[in-house]
C-alpha cells in the first residue's frame, strides 16, 4: 500500500493514469489520506460535479491484512449535498482487495468531455480504463452481473446506479459484498453523483496472484490480532448482541426511550415499531431460510448483517440496517418489514442513500405527495428516482431540496444532509455532534469509542452540563482517527468497555507499521484530521451559523418526553475549541 | 379435567395455561416487546422488583441487564428508581451505537441524553398490590421470558386472542395441553374461541417441556 493511482477522466484524447508513491500521504489511510487530500487538492469553492472535485477512494491502514474487521473503505471529495468535505464510508470487499494490490489510493480527477461512461479494470498486472457506454442506465445488480459474466466472481467491485449517473445529491458508491452483491455502501453526502461527474460507471478489482498484507513485526502482530480477536468476541454487544439481532436491535431501544423519529420528526414513539425490531427482523429472516447473522466482508467477526428473503425464500436484499429500518420505516410510518426490505433493494440497486432517501420521503409525506404509513407509495417515489422522472430528481437531490421544493418547514438537515435515526431533542448529546460534524448531520462522526479511557480532552465528568460539549469534541476527534484505520466503527463498544481491547487496536498497527504509536498519538491523528476538514469548510465558506440544528428542534416539544433541544449556540461553538 | 399440578400460585379467574415442547417456547417471545402485564408489589425499588418480586439473581442485574427505563426515562441507579401503578418497565442488555451506549446506565456518555434521564422527585407512596407493564428486548427475551411466563404475565383479551390466531400449526403441534379457567382446551380453535372479551385481563402461564 505504497502507491497512489491518479486516473485524469478530462485528460487530452481521453483519460490518462499515472501511478506515483504515497509521497507527503505516507502514513495516512482512510479518512485521513481522503481529507488531506482534498483539504490540500481541491480548491474549496470548485462546483462539486466540475472538474476541479477529486474523489479519493482510500482503504484503511490495516485493509488487506488478517486484522480482524479492518475492511471499511473511505470516499472522500467535495460534497454535492452539503458543500463541504466529504468521507463516506463503506463495509464489502473493496477495501481488502484494494489494499492488497497496494494502492492507498484511488483519486479520479478531471472530468470528461462528453458524455462517455467508463469501466476501470485494476489488477496484478496494471490498470485498463475503457469506455463502455452499454452500461448506461444500468441499476448496480444488473452491472454487477454483468461484470461478473466478464471478469468472473474473483472481483470486488465499486459502482454507481442510475442515481450516480444523474449525478443526484443521494447517490451512493456501492461496493460488493462477500456474494458479490452491490450491498454495502458509501452512502451519505452524493458521493456517487462526483463518481458520475468523472463518468466512471465501475472500478473492478481482482487481487488474484496477490497475498495478505505482511505485518513488519509478525509474532506481535499475531499477539496483537489475538487480543483483538478476544475481546471483540467476548464483549456482549459485537459478541452476542449484534450478531444476534443486527443494528435494527435499536428500534425497540430508541423507541422505548421516545427519541425514535416517527413522521418525520414529528414525535418520539412509533406504534409500530414492535412489527420491525430487529427481534422480529431476525425471527422473520431465519424462518424464511435467509440469515440473521453475516459479515459484510471477509474478515468479519461481528456479522451483524444478514440476508433478508421474500415470502417464497428468495433472496430480496441484504438484512437492513437500523438507519435504513427508521428511515423508511418509522420516519415515514411504515410498519411493513417486506416493503422496507423491497425499497432498501431499490435504493442499492439505483445506488441511494437510505438515511437520505428516507428522510426525503419523510419530507414528502409532511408535504402531502403521500399519506404517512403509505408503503406502496413510498415505493413508487423510490422508482421515480430510479426512473429519472422530474418528481424523481427532485426527490434524489435530497431532503433539503425536497423540503424547499414542497415549501416544508420540518425539515431535519444539518448542512443540507439528512439527520439520521436518533433525535437529539431526546439524545441531546448527539445533536451536538449532529449540528458540529464537518460532514452535516451524521451519527457515525461522533462514535462511542474509547474517549473516556484516553481522556482526549481532558477527564469530563458525565454528570455536568458542560459534559456534553467535552465529550462530542472528544469523541468526534477519536472517531476521526478510527476511520482512518479501515476499522469497522463496531469495534467500538468492545474498546469502550475493555480497554485492552483498545490497546490491541493500537498495537496492531505499531507491529503492521514498526512503530510505536500511543493513545496521545492517535488524538493527534484525529486532531489532525479534523482540522483539515474544518479548514476546508470554512474556506468553502461555512461559518459557525452553519454548525446549528434546524430552528423546529427548538421549538417544537417532542412527545413523549416533551423535550426541545437545549443546548445553547454558545456552547456549540466551543466544540472545537481545543 | 381440572388444572394440572405444573402450574402453581396464583390464578386469576381467566387464565390460560399451556404445557408447550421447548422448541416452540420462542413463539411467546414477541409479547414481551410490546409488553405484558404483572403483578407486583408497587412503592419498592426497583432492584428489589427484579432481584426479589422477579428472582433475577443479582449478578444479572448488575452486568446483563445494561440498559433500563422506567415510564420511557433512562434509569442509571435502580435502587433510586420508584415502581409505582401503572408503570412501564423495560430491560435490555448493552445496546450498539453512540445512543445504545448513551442510554446504558452510569455509562460514561450519561450526559448526552440527561433530558430524558429518571430523576425521582416524589415520594414513591405505601407498599401495595398493583400491576405494571414489562417489556423485554433482545438477549434478555431468551433469557428472562421463560422464568416470566412460568410465573404468569397479564394480556389483555383482545391482544391475547390476536396473539393465539396468529401462531402456526407447528405451534399447535408442539402444544401438548392447554387449560382455559382449569378447564381443558380441546382444540386450537377452541382457544381462540374462549378467550374474547376484549378487555378482561387474563393471566397467561406457559410452562415448556423437552
Amino acid at each position: 500500500m505504497d502507491k497512489i493511482l491518479r486516473i485524469n477522466l478530462g485528460a487530452e484524447g481521453g483519460p490518462k493514469f499515472s501511478t506515483g508513491p504515497v509521497g507527503e500521504y505516507a502514513g495516512l489511510g482512510g479518512r485521513a489520506l481522503t481529507s488531506a487530500v482534498v483539504a490540500k487538492e481541491v480548491p474549496p469553492t470548485c462546483h462539486p460535479l466540475g472538474a476541479d472535485n477529486k474523489l479519493i477512494i482510500a482503504p484503511g491502514l490495516l485493509s488487506g491484512t488478517t486484522a480482524a474487521m479492518s475492511g471499511r473503505l473511505s470516499v472522500g471529495c467535495k460534497s454535492p449535498l452539503t458543500g463541504g468535505i466529504k468521507e463516506a464510508n463503506a463495509g464489502g470487499q473493496a477495501s481488502q482487495v484494494l489494499a492488497r494490490l497496494g494502492y492507498a489510493a484511488i483519486i479520479l480527477e478531471g472530468k470528461p468531455r462528453e458524455g462517455t461512461l467508463y469501466k476501470i479494470f485494476i489488477n496484478k498486472d496494471g490498470i485498463k480504463i475503457e469506455a463502455d457506454n452499454s452500461l448506461k442506465g444500468l441499476p448496480n445488480y444488473d452491472l454487477i452481473e454483468k461484470m461478473k459474466a466478464q471478469y468472473g466472481d474473483k472481483i470486488a467491485c465499486l459502482s454507481i446506479g442510475p442515481a450516480g449517473e444523474m449525478k443526484l445529491g443521494a447517490a451512493s458508491i456501492a461496493c460488493t459484498d462477500m456474494e458479490l452483491r452491490p450491498t454495502r455502501h458509501a452512502g451519505r453526502g452524493g458521493v456517487g453523483a462526483v463518481m458520475g461527474s468523472k463518468g466512471v460507471k465501475v472500478i473492478i478489482l481482482d487481487d488474484t496472484g496477490k497475498t495478505m498484507r505482511s505485518p513488519k513485526e509478525v509474532e506481535r502482530f499475531k499477539e496483537a490480532q489475538k487480543a483483538w480477536v478476544k475481546g471483540l468476541q467476548s464483549h456482549p454487544v459485537t459478541g452476542q448482541g449484534l450478531p444476534a439481532y443486527g443494528t435494527n436491535v435499536l428500534t425497540n431501544i430508541l423507541n422505548e426511550a421516545g427519541g425514535y423519529p416517527t413522521y418525520n420528526f414529528k414525535q418520539g414513539r412509533f406504534d409500530g415499531a414492535a412489527k420491525i425490531s430487529g427481534e422480529t427482523q431476525a425471527e422473520l429472516e431465519t424462518s424464511r431460510g435467509g440469515l440473521a447473522t453475516h459479515g459484510c466482508h471477509r474478515g468479519c467477526i461481528i456479522r451483524c448483517s444478514g440476508t433478508y428473503n421474500d415470502k417464497d425464500g428468495h433472496f430480496l436484499t441484504k438484512q437492513p440496517e437500523y438507519e435504513t429500518v427508521w428511515a423508511h420505516g418509522g420516519n415515514c410510518g411504515i410498519d411493513d418489514l417486506d416493503a422496507i426490505a423491497q425499497i432498501d433493494f431499490l435504493d442499492d440497486n439505483y445506488g441511494l442513500d437510505t438515511i437520505e432517501m428516507g428522510a426525503t420521503i419523510g419530507v414528502a409525506m409532511e408535504a402531502g405527495l403521500l399519506k404517512f404509513g403509505d408503503a406502496q407509495g413510498a415505493i413508487g417515489l423510490i422508482k421515480e428516482v430510479g426512473q429519472g422522472t422530474p418528481l424523481g430528481r427532485i426527490l434524489g437531490s435530497g431532503a433539503a431540496v425536497t423540503g424547499r421544493v414542497f415549501g416544508v418547514e420540518r425539515v431535519p438537515v444539518v448542512k443540507g444532509q439528512a439527520m439520521p435515526a436518533y433525535d437529539p431533542r431526546a439524545v441531546q448529546g448527539i445533536g451536538v455532534t449532529y449540528a458540529t460534524t464537518t460532514q452535516g448531520a451524521d451519527h457515525t462522526a461522533g462514535y462511542a469509542v474509547t474517549a473516556n479511557i484516553m481522556n482526549v480532552g481532558g477527564q469530563v465528568d458525565p454528570l455536568k452540563p458542560e459534559g456534553q460539549i467535552d465529550l462530542s469534541r472528544n469523541l468526534q476527534i477519536v472517531t476521526a482517527a478510527v476511520d482512518s484505520t479501515g476499522m469497522c466503527l463496531f469495534v467500538a463498544f468492545a474498546t469502550l468497555d475493555q480497554p485492552e481491547t483498545f490497546q490491541a487496536l493500537i498495537d496492531m498497527i505499531n507491529a503492521f507499521y514498526g512503530l510505536n504509536l500511543t493513545a496521545d498519538d492517535v488524538v493527534a491523528l484525529g486532531k489532525s484530521v479534523l482540522k483539515n476538514e474544518r479548514d476546508f469548510n470554512t474556506r468553502a465558506g461555512f461559518t459557525s451559523k452553519d454548525d446549528r440544528l434546524p430552528e423546529f428542534f427548538q421549538k417544537e416539544k417532542l412527545e413523549p418526553h416533551k423535550v426541545t433541544f437545549q443546548v445553547k449556540d454558545e456552547e456549540l461553538d466551543q466544540v472545537f475549541n481545543w | 379435567m381440572n388444572r394440572p399440578p405444573f402450574f402453581i400460585g396464583e390464578t386469576m379467574e381467566h387464565a390460560l395455561e399451556m404445557i408447550v415442547d421447548k422448541r416452540s417456547l420462542h413463539y411467546f417471545f414477541s409479547l414481551f416487546q410490546k409488553g405484558v402485564g404483572i403483578k407486583i408489589s408497587t412503592g419498592g425499588n426497583l432492584r428489589d422488583l427484579l432481584t426479589l418480586t422477579l428472582k433475577i439473581p443479582s449478578d444479572y442485574v448488575e452486568n446483563r441487564i445494561q440498559t433500563i427505563f422506567l415510564d420511557g426515562k433512562a434509569v442509571d441507579n435502580p435502587e433510586e428508581a420508584f415502581v409505582r401503578e401503572g408503570s412501564t418497565l423495560a430491560l435490555s442488555a448493552a445496546m450498539p451505537g453512540l445512543v445504545g451506549a448513551t442510554l446504558r446506565r452510569s455509562g460514561a456518555f450519561s450526559s448526552l441524553r440527561r433530558a430524558i434521564t429518571l430523576s425521582e422527585e416524589e415520594e414513591p407512596g405505601p407498599k401495595k398490590e398493583g400491576r405494571i407493564i414489562l417489556k423485554l428486548f433482545n438477549l434478555l427475551v431468551p433469557e428472562l421470558a421463560p422464568s416470566l411466563l412460568i410465573r404468569g404475565v397479564l394480556l389483555k383479551g383482545n391482544e391475547l386472542n390476536k396473539f393465539l390466531e396468529g401462531l402456526p400449526d407447528l405451534f399447535w403441534g408442539d402444544c401438548r395441553e392447554a387449560f382455559y379457567m382449569g378447564r381443558r382446551v380441546e382444540s386450537p380453535f377452541q382457544a381462540t374461541d374462549l378467550v374474547v372479551e376484549r378487555d378482561t385481563l387474563t393471566l397467561l402461564k406457559v410452562v415448556s417441556g423437552r
